[in-house]
């Protein structure tokens, strides 16, 4: 029985993987792995570790995919497009880099030492329920407990820092009619309660100025590659 | 019973796949998406062994490597929507320097 569920579950998870690195639409790779993270969910079921199970589904299966398929919804990912001829070498070695590493595997699963491991049963023991979790990490692992807190504090704000637009906000205080932002294109107007008639044309001269700047400029990039 | 190196073995096929993903894909979500493929193949092998053996740490580093790869899902997403602002495009190939 046990065997039967561990083929299923693994083969899933084996599958929803050959399909995520197959397909050529994130957003379909995306779903693919969310297979993966609920086939895994079931395996560590099948492990005695409910508590993991669980935070796997939430945090992976529900929180990060959430994100990722929200970023792909937002960037209106294209599909990804055949790369240059000259970088198509990269397939066959990729493949041979993985044949190595899963002949590597099997080669450690199949040396004479390994096999004392496999005498080895799951035991049957509370390790997996939330209670022994919980009273490991707030008793001897609880520094790279709030080491993690001050990691998350950290993605927080860097989050924030990288995904802001720096140019409204300059523009928003209206100090500088003729400032001028550097390469990217100044995001739509957003009219604020700061604005007055000049800011608004300071803005509408100031876009009109970049695009006609951009033409040209884009010009020589192309010659230059 | 399963033995243990099923689940070595399978955790080794899905980390394989992943650094194969990584190797050959162009569009950065989905190279950052079979990284965390890989992350949840070292993941399973570390229930494995905590299971396996009884003890509780495995576990432990499962919940932290998870913590970490949710900071690192937030920061590289933010860094992808940065990139395809400036670039309009989210091939790895293009983005090339670090000034945005």
């Amino acid at each position: 029985m046990y065997t039967f569920l561990f083929i299923l579950f693994g083969g899933m998870a084996i599958g929803c993987a050959v399909a995520m690195v197959a397909h050529r639409n994130p957003l379909y790779s995306a779903i693919s792995l969310i297979g993966v993270f609920v086939s895994l969910a079931c395996l560590y079921m099948m492990l005695q570790a409910p508590f993991i199970a669980a935070v796997q589904v939430i945090v992976y299966a529900g929180a990060i995919m959430v994100l990722v398929v929200f970023v792909i919804m937002l960037l209106n990912v294209e599909e990804e497009v055949r790369r240059p001829l000259s970088l198509r070498y990269l397939v066959p070695i990729g493949v041979g880099l993985a044949a190595v590493l899963t002949a590597e595997a099997a080669f450690i699963l199949k040396l004479p030492g390994a096999s004392r491991v496999d005498m080895l049963g799951p035991q049957p023991s509370d390790v997996g329920l939330t209670a022994s979790i919980g009273t490991g990490l707030f008793t001897e692992y609880l520094l790279p407990f709030e080491v993690t807190s001050i990691l998350i504090l950290m993605a927080l704000v860097g989050a924030i820092t990288l995904a802001r637009r720096t140019t409204v906000s300059r523009l928003a205080t209206g100090a500088d009619a003729d400032f001028k932002p550097t390469s990217p294109a100044p995001p739509d107007a957003v009219i604020k309660s700061g604005d007055t008639e000049a800011t608004g044309r300071a803005f509408a001269k100031l876009q009109i100025e970049q695009e006609e700047a951009a033409l040209p400029a884009s010009g020589g990039e192309e010659g230059t590659r | 019973m399963i033995p243990l190196s099923w689940y070595l073995a399978l955790s080794a096929v899905l980390f394989t796949i992943g650094v194969v993903g990584v190797i050959t894909k162009r569009n950065a979500i989905s190279m950052f998406m079979c990284i965390e493929l890989m992350l949840n193949a070292v993941n399973l092998t570390f229930v494995a062994f905590s299971s396996y053996f009884g003890d509780v740490t495995g576990q432990l580093f499962v919940f932290i490597v998870m913590t970490v790869a949710a900071a690192e899902a937030a920061v590289g997403l933010g860094i992808i929507i940065a990139i395809f602002r400036n670039r309009e495009s989210l091939n790895v190939d293009e983005a090339s320097v670090l000034r945005l």
